[in-house]
């Protein structure tokens, strides 16, 4: 981490939340600021060009995927998405309109740093670009395109590099079906799904030990795939 | 009442018409007989007209008048008495080839061969009379018969009506609909697709007036459509409206007495229907209320007493937060904690549920790895696990499945949680698939006390729970809503002991061939 602390904005209406994710921030760090609706979320969003901004989906003012849009429009500044269950096509739709991940109310402490880790390493890993991704015994040389599980060579195809490289790019983040099937296969392939199962079937059964229960590639079942990113915890 | 549709001949085409058609032909036939008799008599006669006296020769034509009037009745054997009159005249008696009879005997001959000839049609007609009133009979219970066995099967009015009007067509031979009330009491034309044998057109203003006064005149002479109610227990359920016979004289006192019957029949199954319907819906709202005082006890037990712990160890906190030492003070914490997500995971399953039975099931169903599905549900279960082994015997090259993901782990994560929760901490977890025939099976398996006997159905109700797990959380949603999901999935699942000790949950889902996957496009990017 760099020395000056990061700032995070929180979107959120609901003023008890709010209290407690800033009492939690802080306590780590962080330096926080607050905005109840959609509409301060985004002028604070001009004024203070925060590090990462916490987006409640249900705002009192704005939806959340508008104000995800109009985000995204601004800058590229990391944005995780906190929704309530059963709201998959929510979480879906934030994340399609550019939500780089997102949480499930209700989440515990441990869950929102892990994420949040996750977002602003992500940050840094744009900025210097990379030349080896390691997690567990999981290791991909970029440079040379070659993939190694506890030092041994595992070979693997063309597509499923690709597909290991764009989970590496959002490691710790989940990366939504569409962005994988327009990323590998290109826009006219976004709902050709089955595509995508098999080939994350084939790197699973190559990277996993036990494939229904995998360490490194894991599933978000309705929403798509994440790459456990092991400097999380 | 007689069909008026050229060219469509019904199936079973009733009585008076048919006995009559059929007689017509026969009568044909008779006459031809009854004149062709005397001349084959004439021919038998003829070669023995030396050997035999004039009695015998008698005897012969008497044979042939007989067996005519016992085929076809009384006018063809007078007509074959009569012409044998002659013919015998002409060819045996004395004097020869002339229509004379100068003997006695022979004329006495001759009037007892029109006797018999009379006396026997006559029996003869009796019989068959009896006979065709037999035939008729058996014919009108058999039409009973297939109409009660038909209606029998009726599930609605709709039903009633596609039967009735197709019988009243094949046994009546007439055009027919049935006319029935909405709310409000206004008859209405049927607004489904008309039937084959409907009544296009009909008077609802007639009907109405016999709807709502059934002693009301029952005909409007002009457009030839009778009007009946359907009545039953004082209650009139709708009105049948038929086409009018053009020959009164085909409607016997009989066929009416039939027609009636069939009427009642008709009524007698939208009674049935109708108080089935009653009791189906007192059923329905008993279950509701049942239902309702359910949910309401188990949500005041299963919501105050995680509340009640949380409420006493933060009032704790607060209170006496200096007496405390950090392990107690943890250990509060620790309650309230696992108290909110006891109470978390329950809204959750009875928002779910709330949502699965308000109708709103809707499956978003995709291509998907089951090994996906495993996965993401002992992902999220990993704390729960803890150091459970868990086996997972999933075959290698298993198919996509058609199924809605979210749901599917919802139902894995249901079946895995209640195996941690009701098994000894440490026993293993199966989760093991099969690929058959046309479904997949999937299993859940544990090894703990088992399913007591009995219950392995019982387990799926609303609200159930074992007794000796009320102390576990849960309103025993669980498994209702496995089931729910898993039916809307056109799959079935089961609960069964298993030879290692244990229960068994067993899933099945149609397998379907999935998409053939073209790898040359998956290739080509």
């Amino acid at each position: 981490m760099s020395e000056i602390k990061p700032l995070i904005l929180i979107i959120e209406d609901d003023p008890q939340t709010r209290r407690l994710l800033k009492t939690n921030l802080c306590n780590r760090g962080w330096r926080v600021i607050e905005a109840e609706n959609g509409k301060l979320g985004l002028s604070l969003v001009k004024s203070d060009s925060p590090d990462l901004v916490i987006l409640d989906l249900g705002l009192p003012d704005i939806d959340g995927i508008s104000v995800t849009k109009r985000l995204r429009q601004l800058s590229d500044l990391p944005v995780l998405v906190l929704s309530a269950r059963s709201q998959e096509q929510n979480k879906i739709m934030a994340l399609d309109a550019g939500a780089d991940d997102y949480l499930t109310k209700p989440f515990s402490t441990g869950e929102l740093h892990a994420r949040l880790q996750a977002l602003l390493r992500r940050v840094m890993r744009t900025a210097s670009s990379m030349e080896i991704f390691q997690t567990g015994d999981l290791k991909v040389e970029l440079a040379r395109r070659k993939v190694f599980i506890a030092d041994n060579e595992v070979h693997i195809t063309p597509i499923e590099y690709r597909l290991l490289l764009i989970l590496i790019r959002h490691a710790g983040l989940v990366v939504t079906h569409r962005e994988l099937l327009k990323e590998v296969w290109g826009v006219e392939h976004i709902h050709d799904q089955h595509y995508l199962r098999i080939y994350m079937g084939q790197l699973r059964h190559k990277l996993e030990i036990n494939p229904a229960r995998p360490r490194y590639l894991l599933t978000e079942i309705g929403v798509g795939y994440r790459l456990v990113d092991d400097e999380e915890s | 009442m007689r069909k008026n549709q050229p060219g469509s001949e019904p199936d079973h085409q009733f009585s008076e018409i048919m006995l009559s058609r059929s007689r017509r032909s026969d009568r044909l036939q008779g006459y031809i007989w009854g004149i062709a008799a005397p001349f084959i008599c004439t021919l038998i006669d003829w070669p023995l007209r030396h050997v035999l006296g004039p009695a015998s020769i008698l005897m012969i034509y008497l044979l042939g008048v007989f067996l005519v009037a016992s085929r076809y009745g009384r006018g063809a054997s007078i007509i074959a008495s009569f012409l044998s009159a002659p013919v015998f005249a002409f060819y045996f008696a004395s004097p020869i080839f002339s229509f004379a009879i100068s003997d006695l005997e022979n004329i006495i001959g001759l009037g007892v061969m029109i006797v018999v000839a009379n006396v026997t049609s006559n029996f003869v007609e009796r019989v068959q009379l009896q006979a065709d009133i037999a035939k008729q009979r058996e014919n009108r219970a058999n039409a009973l018969y297939r109409l009660s066995q038909a209606l029998s099967e009726a599930q609605n009015r709709q039903a009633v009506a596609r039967i009735a009007v197709s019988h009243i067509y094949d046994d009546f031979g007439a055009l027919s609909v049935l006319l029935f009330p909405d709310q409000a009491f206004q008859l209405h034309y049927p607004s489904d697709p008309p039937l084959e044998h409907s009544l296009k057109s009909s008077n609802l203003k007639i009907a109405q007036q016999i709807y709502q006064n059934p002693t009301a005149l029952q005909t409007e002479p002009k457009d030839l459509i009778n009007y009946y109610p359907l009545e039953r227990s004082q209650l009139i359920q709708g009105v049948l409206a038929i086409q009018s016979p053009t020959d009164s004289d085909l409607m016997s006192p009989e066929l009416i007495t039939f027609f009636e019957t069939f009427l009642s029949l008709i009524s007698q199954t939208l009674e049935r229907l109708r108080l089935t319907e009653q009791a189906n819906n007192a059923n329905l709202q008993a279950e509701t209320e049942s239902l309702r005082n359910a949910l309401l006890s188990a949500i005041s037990h299963d919501l105050r007493t995680p509340l009640t712990r949380i409420i006493g160890a933060s009032t704790a906190l607060i209170e006496n937060n200096a007496e405390f030492s950090a392990e107690e003070n943890l250990d509060f914490n620790k309650v309230i904690l696992d108290e909110a997500q006891r109470m978390a995971e329950l809204t959750s399953k009875m928002l779910d549920m709330a949502r699965l039975t308000a109708g709103e099931l809707v499956l978003h169903q995709e291509w998907n790895a089951l090994e996906e599905i495993v996965g993401s549900a002992l992902n999220r279960l990993e704390k729960n696990l803890a150091a459970r082994p868990v086996r997972t015997l999933l075959p290698d090259h298993l198919p996509l499945l058609w199924i809605d993901a979210v749901l599917v782990e919802q139902v894995l994560t249901n079946l895995i949680e209640n195996a941690i929760k009701y098994t000894p901490e440490g026993s293993p977890i199966d989760i093991s698939a099969e690929l058959l025939a046309d479904t997949i099976k999937i299993s859940v398996s544990d090894y703990g006390f088992g399913i007591p006997k009995g219950m392995e159905e019982k387990i799926f109700d609303k609200f159930y729970r074992l007794e000796s797990e009320s102390h576990q959380g849960g309103v025993g949603l669980g498994l209702t809503l496995c089931r729910a999901i898993i039916e809307a999935h056109g799959g079935t699942i089961q609960a069964v002991n298993h030879s290692g000790k244990g229960a068994s949950f067993i899933i099945h889902l149609p397998s379907r061939d999935p998409p053939q996957f073209n790898w040359h496009e998956g290739m080509e990017a």
